[in-house]
């Protein structure tokens, strides 16, 4: 929506070719100059500018809606809100399981199961819509090598013997997980930027990003002055637009993330508390 | 009248033009009327028309001003403005700590920021006030209508829904309390889809969308004139990447601060933003302070910080002009936003069990 050309709203011709001679060609740079810059810059007077401002506005703002439409929409189609987890008292307290259309961290020490889980959750959702499933593809994005087929294959074979009695219905399951391994930063962004074609065209119903924190914590060393900004840049940007994703197409996205110790302030250096690696930053 | 040109707000062409055919003051060209205009500058005199009636309008309100009258500027004793304060309302948050350390509730006309790590519950609060704004004035309330720009996505309708049905419920108890007239009238209008449909919801994806909507937002409040309450929920979410030009981000935001104490003022709306914690890390140890910069800080007029202690969610009033610092405790409950012990006379119902949807400290797994 911000690199929406001007020429697209309801500016005129000769505008448009006026504000393209000082490099504006999009809504974001109309809307980020000042009043008196616009002005100066499409000659026009204070209160000219003042509906040309409103006029893009309106072209890259979002629609209201109200909450009471979101909950019909919500109740139309329940079933599709959630992806149980199977395992009951987990999906009591989830209210359901893990949501679709938000993103869903799980954090743990090492050796807890997170990686396991994972591939559980990808068995789940390549099940039919009858037997809890989201009956789709996945996309596995893995960082640290831990995914390995034969484990999905023994998980999907032990849990469900009935559905997937046959050599070709385990063969046909593990078709629909797409696994890419990427190992570094600026990689995994890359691979998260391109996910929205491949969603339409693989017909996926989950991502699963297995770990954030391994990538960031091996390329970020937080002591050294300017890391920390370059570190929530790139998660905020990875953070939004995985949120977009999950939105747009109404899917559960899955992150794993480390654990650190948070020394706390004060004389000496103690380990206190123990909270989730980006904490601060990835998790709103 | 003795308005110089160059401050008129014309079209810089147009100016350029009349200074260098020499005019100076307003009265001028005034004086010398379209025509003689449109020939002296060899502009048609249309356009020369519609200058003059720029010219006209700026003088007015000019002379409007300076004889004192209500102008764009407002101009009233502290006495007036005292009274005003006094009969205005406040929007209540349903925990009572925090109404008191706010001196009532949160404040018509103001702009207040609340900032806090993830997960404390900036965003369980600002649902609670888009509900609380609609509790019609024989409860206490307002009875205004809420705008909710969401730019992290996490709004939940579901919350909403519980937060909302326990409102009601609520107001039910006291109305069969009290038995009067106009609760009862109050409480039909009051309901479920009624609160629902007053909440007007916008999903921001960046920072432009942002700028754009917050543009179109006095259009939106004349027209919707009831609303009393414009939520902002994640302010600092769409500033805090892709901004290499940090002095760009300030203008912004300065901007976007200022249209939004307009805002507050010209529509009597309070106006509720939520700020992330950013970390600054100083010589030998790293705090925690709220994000977008030092410059941000002027922009709201109450602070509120929330953090954690071990277990307990706390409320910290950091900056306010009326209201002495302290910090008290609170609950985030499955009916809301509630205090820490419940009042003597209560709901039948407890409202001290954790939320089964929030996740409790010691367990990692959020949604």
């Amino acid at each position: 929506m911000a690199a929406k050309k001007l020429r697209r709203t309801q500016l005129s011709q000769e505008m448009c070719e006026r504000l393209s001679r000082y490099q504006i060609t999009t809504c974001q740079d109309f809307l980020c100059l000042s009043l008196l810059e616009l002005m100066k810059v499409t000659g026009q007077s204070y209160y000219e500018v003042q509906k040309l401002l409103c006029k893009v506005s309106r072209a890259c703002a979002p629609k209201m809606q109200t909450a009471y439409e979101m909950k019909l929409r919500k109740s139309v189609n329940p079933s599709s809100a959630f992806l149980s987890t199977t395992l009951h008292s987990l999906d009591r307290v989830l209210h359901g399981g893990v949501p679709c259309g938000s993103l869903t961290e799980i954090t743990s020490p090492p050796g807890c199961g997170k990686t396991q889980f994972c591939i559980m959750l990808s068995v789940l959702a390549t099940l039919p819509v009858s037997m809890g499933g989201l009956d789709g593809a996945v996309i596995y994005i893995d960082t640290e090598s831990a995914f390995s087929a034969e484990r999905l294959i023994e998980i999907a074979a032990n849990r469900f013997p009935t559905y997937y009695d046959s050599d070709e219905k385990l063969l046909g399951m593990t078709r629909s997980i797409h696994l890419y391994r990427e190992l570094t930063c600026c990689s995994v962004l890359k691979r998260i930027m391109s996910l929205e074609e491949e969603i339409i065209l693989k017909k996926v119903k989950l991502i699963i990003i297995d770990s954030v924190a391994s990538v960031v914590r091996k390329e970020f060393d937080t002591k050294l002055q300017g890391n920390l900004a370059e570190r929530s840049n790139f998660l905020t940007r990875g953070a939004s637009v995985l949120k977009y994703l999950a939105e747009e197409f109404s899917i559960p996205v899955i992150l794993t993330n480390q654990i650190t110790t948070s020394l706390s302030s004060g004389p000496g250096v103690r380990a206190d508390l123990v909270s989730p690696a980006d904490d601060l930053s990835l998790s709103e | 009248m003795q308005r110089e040109v160059g401050t008129l707000p014309l079209a810089p062409a147009l100016r350029a033009r009349l200074a260098a055919a020499g005019f100076q003051t307003a009265q001028e060209l005034l004086d010398t009327g379209p025509c003689g205009l449109s020939k002296e500058i060899g502009i048609s005199r249309e356009e020369a028309l519609e200058a003059l009636q720029v010219v006209r309008q700026e003088c007015h309100g000019d002379a409007a001003r300076t004889a004192g009258g209500s102008g764009t500027t407002r101009k009233c004793t502290a006495l007036e403005l005292l009274e005003e304060e006094q009969t205005q309302g406040f929007i209540i948050t349903f925990c009572s700590a925090l109404d008191n350390i706010l001196g009532g509730g949160v404040q018509l006309t103001k702009i207040t920021e609340i900032c806090g790590a993830p997960g404390v519950g900036k965003t369980q609060l600002c649902m609670q006030l888009a509900v609380d704004v609609q509790i019609p004035e024989c409860f206490g309330g307002v009875a205004g209508e809420a705008v909710f720009i969401d730019t992290e996505g996490s709004f939940m309708v579901d919350r909403v829904v519980d937060i909302a049905a326990a409102c009601v419920q609520h107001c039910h108890l006291i109305a069969e309390a009290q038995q009067e007239e106009d609760h009862q009238k109050a409480l039909e209008t009051f309901s479920l889809e009624n609160i629902l449909s007053h909440i007007y919801y916008f999903r921001c994806r960046d920072y432009t969308e942002l700028l754009a909507q917050v543009y179109l937002l006095p259009e939106f409040l004349s027209e919707h004139s009831k609303v009393r309450l414009v939520v902002i929920d994640g302010i600092a979410f769409p500033f805090r990447h892709d901004f290499e030009d940090l002095s760009l981000r300030t203008r912004l935001l300065n901007g976007l601060a200022q249209q939004l104490i307009i805002i507050a003022n010209d529509h009597r709306a309070a106006v509720v933003l939520t700020n992330q914690m950013t970390t600054r890390i100083g010589q030998s140890q790293s705090t925690l302070v709220p994000a977008l910069g030092e410059s941000w800080g002027h922009a709201a007029t109450v602070r509120l910080i929330f953090h954690w202690d071990n277990s307990q969610r706390l409320a910290t009033l950091y900056k306010s002009p009326s209201q002495k610092e302290s910090t008290i405790a609170y609950h985030i409950t499955s009916h809301g936003f509630r205090d820490v012990q419940p009042p003597a006379v209560t709901a039948s119902t407890e409202g001290t069990e954790l939320n089964p949807r929030k996740r409790p400290r010691t367990e990692e797994e959020k949604q």
